[in-house]
């Protein structure tokens, strides 16, 4: 992914700083939508543009020359590693964004199983009894110490 | 391996946790018997060490003595209690569900400033015993003697004062109500706004701030650090010295009471399930005019005055009403 | 300011009721346990415990509570260290040293400093309150905002030193931390950037978000490694070394006295309190180590210096709720609220009628110190074998605490989805060198930066230079501040040219 001059691009960081750009300008119009008076913008304001800034500072690093070491690390990575990476990514998503939906016990029994074998436990039979377990042990155990039930469906 | 011993040794120690497991079953498997037959939340839509979660946690005992099932506190806090009221009105309204909320302010405040999806009549007020007030005070040690002395001051200059409060609070339209009768531009006031009663209430003991408008039930454990100068109600309370708001405004006086805190039900209830809606209200009534209640709660310095649900639900709609009126000024300073 | 007829006075109190002793024991083991667990916080296991306390006489309910609170001041630490969560935000800075320390095999010498660290920490801390309660409490309600804007500052110092190897990434994502830190209704009123979510009004959920950066991020980047420590000889649970930890602590007595100072006049301030210090001390002390630079990397003072701060902020939070009647935090609402429940009311007079009660608390707060050593010590080792689990059974397990944790302290899946955010973004923040502490520091103090900059602003219409020359307390902190770099600039200058020096002498 060489570009003219020599440099190539580190695509990830590229969209990590494209995320914070965004958030930030985002964050500094609704922030401005809101109210123009100082007890509004005093802080958010000035803080919002020096990111920016400092955004622009950063900006180079995406565009190392090719034969820097500095992105080196990442490149030892094979995408295997990086598939299970986002696996078990998407897993959490849905273990936080099922919790409620479809009960504590059945999001964690299954996030568990996922992520033993994502994490690379090959014996079918420890991934079910440890989650299954694992998971009984964490409602009742978190369920008396928290100050609200848990929403559950078999438990 | 460490979490699953400790919540070993949880389970041990916890005896109680034996109310939460029962909480667990499925609904399904819940047998129909006579209400109530099952544990039963009450939602504090703030969270823990609050007033409510301690007036809450202070009568259980007592409430669960007429009701004959453990009572089980579920704090639901945040942005200012509209997602505990959005919470408690998700659940069934079955009377497995009550609440115990700060209904004034918060409950107008959800509706008129945060968009609510519920309206006031969603809720029904069984008791609101906690009945407070604001308190214009200043620090013990200040050159401010009196309320007429502010003002006055105010009036020649209305930046020499600073003036602690809460933003969206009934103090701030209760500030604004005094400015606007005594010809001070509230707008060139130095205003500091604090994030609670209890950061503003600690401006204005250590004289940060030169005058405080915030909620007088709390200033009590600071009763010696500050000079109380004005109570916003018909009459005097909790020994405050200083005047009366309709001393000073005239016995017509427009103000707003401060929090009104207590027991509310599902305003649907009513119709959906009468009889079991009677049975809580009467065991709400019992509890609350329980001597052995009373004391308790007296030592903690929680409020269980019965007013009752018709007198209640007036007062909320009353304050609802003066607080629409000021409808901007609680929208944003 | 020591009475000595209230001091015998405290004695007899302790003495006469010598079942309360007894509620030593359980109360620091549930508050270790409680504090342990991410999201627990110390407020939730004292709650838990309050209605326990109704039936029982004074001394025993006060002594029970108060073991709670020192054990699940200590039971945050655990987790800090061993996995890199801070289930609170008083042990963040733990977790910059402890965590490094034991994923290279050092987790009993790490958990062995930070119990003795606490334990020295607490003790000092309640030395420092019995000989200096009254003149704390008579400064801490004089503080104002810019006082309070002057500590935030102070903490954000730290992020010149957490940037790293890239100095613009470190102050971009501080930078980006404060902003989210100031998400939701500022202090004025103003709701910006809730994006419609109710739950956002009171800002990004803090202790879930610190979660997600420092720990969840770090877990899905270890998916490829097997054991937390790579060399398995180094795996052992060993009491020597865990006692080898707590020998080491003592011989860094200036971090762990200004550690406890930090703790103590920061805890004492309402509101504040141990999230802060613990971020404070942490700093000073890497400014004023010869070692400064491995900082992160597992220098055990660091985590000298955070334990000592994060645990003398109670003593610090006790002296005001003793003094003044005023709650620092949720915690001491509850120890007030067990006051009250046996007619005890805090504030001045209290404290002035009752000097009694307060040494007995005092006092028995160092007995809770000493036993914590005890418990901790059997609790630490334990929690020791958290490095023997291999990986592939560690990393969904801690994920799944981690969330129950986040919901248990947001009562809604706001906690969890917001976990997950910022687990996915601090995995890409540590991948391409940001560090991620530094978004950590911002997002602790964007909220008290912001309201205490407005506040001064609003009190001092505008006039900040005029009305800060009539705040000596803020201008004593920055003169400290600013002294403190100073002091660090010089001292920086004298080691480079001592190192010149040398080499110019070996070559």
């Amino acid at each position: 992914m060489s570009t003219k001059s020599g440099r190539k691009i580190v695509w990830g960081h590229l969209i990590l700083l494209t995320v914070i750009v965004c958030v930030v300008t985002a964050y500094l119009l609704d922030a401005r939508g809101v109210s123009l008076r100082t007890n509004n913008l005093l802080l958010v304001q000035p803080a919002a543009i020096l990111a920016l800034v400092l955004a622009a500072l950063v900006l180079p690093g995406i565009f190392p020359r090719a034969d820097s070491t500095e992105e080196a690390e990442i490149n030892s990575e094979t995408r295997a590693d990086l598939i299970r990476v986002f696996i078990l990514i998407a897993a959490l998503a849905g273990l936080a964004f099922s919790l409620e939906v479809v009960g504590f016990d059945i999001a964690t029994f299954i996030f568990m199983v996922v992520g033993l074998a994502v994490c690379g436990e090959k014996r079918w039979w420890v991934n079910l009894l440890f989650s299954a377990i694992f998971t009984v042990f964490l409602i009742y155990g978190y369920g008396t110490i928290t100050p609200f039930p848990f929403p559950l469906t078999f438990l | 391996m460490k979490t699953q011993l400790s919540r070993r040794n949880i389970l041990k120690i916890a005896g109680g946790g034996a109310a939460i497991a029962a909480l667990g079953m499925p609904s399904i498997l819940r047998a129909q018997g006579a209400y109530p037959d099952r544990p039963i939340n009450i939602v504090v839509p703030f969270d823990t060490g609050g007033y409510n979660d301690r007036l809450a946690r202070a009568f259980a005992p007592f409430l669960q003595e007429k009701l004959g099932q453990p009572l089980t506190i579920v704090n639901r806090g945040g942005a200012g209690a509209l997602l505990g009221h959005t919470f408690f009105l998700q659940q069934p309204d079955d009377g497995y569900t009550i609440l115990c909320t700060s209904a004034a302010p918060y409950l107008p405040l959800n509706i008129l400033t945060q968009d609510a999806s519920f309206k006031l009549e969603d809720f029904y007020m069984v008791n609101l015993p906690s009945q407070d007030y604001t308190l214009m005070a200043t620090n013990a040690g200040s050159d401010v003697k009196s309320v007429d002395d502010a003002i006055a001051r105010l009036k020649a200059d209305p930046g020499s004062l600073s003036v602690g409060l809460q933003p969206a609070s009934a103090d701030l339209v209760n500030f604004n109500i005094l400015c606007a009768a005594n010809q001070i531009d509230a707008n060139a006031v130095r205003v500091v706004t604090y994030d609670g009663g209890g950061p503003a209430r600690n401006a204005v003991a250590g004289g940060v701030v030169d005058v405080g408008f915030v909620g007088g039930e709390g200033f009590l454990p600071l009763k010696e650090q500050v000079r109380p100068l004005m109570t916003f109600d018909t009459r005097k309370r909790d020994n405050w010295d200083g005047a009366i708001v309709t001393d000073v405004l005239g016995s017509d006086a427009d103000f707003v009471v401060g929090s009104q805190r207590g027991w509310g039900l599902h305003g649907s209830m009513q119709t959906s399930n009468p009889e079991i809606f009677k049975t809580l209200v009467n065991a709400i009534a019992a509890a609350s005019q329980n001597p052995a209640a009373i004391e308790a709660l007296k030592n903690q310095q929680l409020a269980t005055d019965w007013y009752g649900p018709e007198e209640s639900n007036k007062m909320l709609a009353r304050t609802a009403k003066v607080m629409e009126q000021y409808i901007d000024l609680l929208k944003g300073n | 300011m020591i009475e000595l007829n209230s001091v015998f006075g405290a004695f007899a109190l302790l003495s006469s009721d010598i079942n309360a002793w007894l509620y030593l024991l359980p109360g620091l083991a549930i508050g270790l346990i409680f504090g342990a667990m991410p999201g627990i916080s110390i407020t939730m296991a004292m709650a838990f415990a309050l209605p326990a306390t109704l039936y029982m006489e004074f001394l025993p309910a006060i002594v029970f509570l108060t073991a709670i609170y020192t054990g699940a001041g200590f039971g945050g630490s655990v987790p800090a260290v061993l996995m890199g969560i801070p289930g609170t935000s008083s042990a963040v800075a733990t977790t910059f040293d402890g965590y490094p320390m034991a994923r290279k095999g050092l987790h009993n010498e790490a958990l062995g400093i930070a119990l003795a660290s606490s334990v020295v920490g607490c003790l000092a801390s309640y030395v420092i309150l019995f000989i200096l309660i009254v003149p704390i409490s008579g400064v801490v309600l004089k503080l104002g905002p810019l006082e309070m804007f002057a500590v935030a500052v102070w903490g954000m110092l730290l992020l010149g030193s957490l940037a790293g190897t890239h100095m613009s990434r470190g102050l971009l994502a501080g930078t980006f931390g404060v902003l989210l830190g100031t998400v939701g209704m500022n202090t004025a009123g103003f709701v910006r950037g809730t994006i419609g979510i109710p739950w956002l009004l009171d800002g990004v959920p803090q202790i879930p978000a610190m979660m997600g950066l420092l720990a969840a991020s770090q877990l899905i980047g270890l998916i490829n490694t097997t054991y937390l420590i790579d060399d398995e000889g180094s795996r052992k649970i060993s009491f020597a070394k865990i006692l080898g930890g707590v020998r080491q602590t003592f011989s860094h007595p200036t971090i762990i006295f200004r550690g406890s100072l930090i703790g103590v006049i920061i805890g004492a301030i309402p509101g504040v309190g141990s999230s802060i210090s613990n971020l404070l001390s942490y700093s000073e002390t890497k400014r004023n180590a010869a070692d400064g630079d491995t900082f992160g990397q597992g220098n055990p003072k660091g985590v000298i210096a955070a334990e000592a701060a994060n645990s003398s902020s109670e003593g610090g939070a006790m002296a005001t709720m003793l003094a003044l009647g005023i709650p620092g935090g949720g915690a001491t609402a509850i120890l007030l609220a067990a006051f009250a429940m046996h007619n005890i009311v805090g504030g001045p007079s209290f404290i002035a009628h009752n000097k009694d009660i307060v040494y007995a608390v005092i006092f028995s707060n160092f007995a809770q110190a000493i036993l914590l050593f005890v418990v901790g010590l059997g609790f630490v080792y334990v929690a020791g074998y958290v490095v023997r689990v291999p990986l592939r059974f560690l990393i969904p397990s801690v994920l799944v605490v981690s969330t129950y944790g986040a919901y248990a302290i947001e009562g809604s899946s706001a906690g969890p989805i917001t976990l997950w955010v910022f687990s996915v973004l601090g995995w890409a923040m540590v991948r391409y060198g940001y560090p991620v502490a530094a978004a950590v520091v911002g997002l602790l103090l964007g909220s008290l930066l912001e309201g205490n900059l407005l506040r001064t602003n609003q009190i001092s219409g505008g006039d900040f230079i005029g009305y800060g020359l009539d705040r000596p307390w803020a201008l004593v902190i920055f003169a400290l501040m600013l002294g403190s770099i100073l002091l660090q600039l010089i001292s920086k200058r004298r080691r480079a040219k001592e190192e010149a020096l040398s080499a110019v002498q070996s070559s």
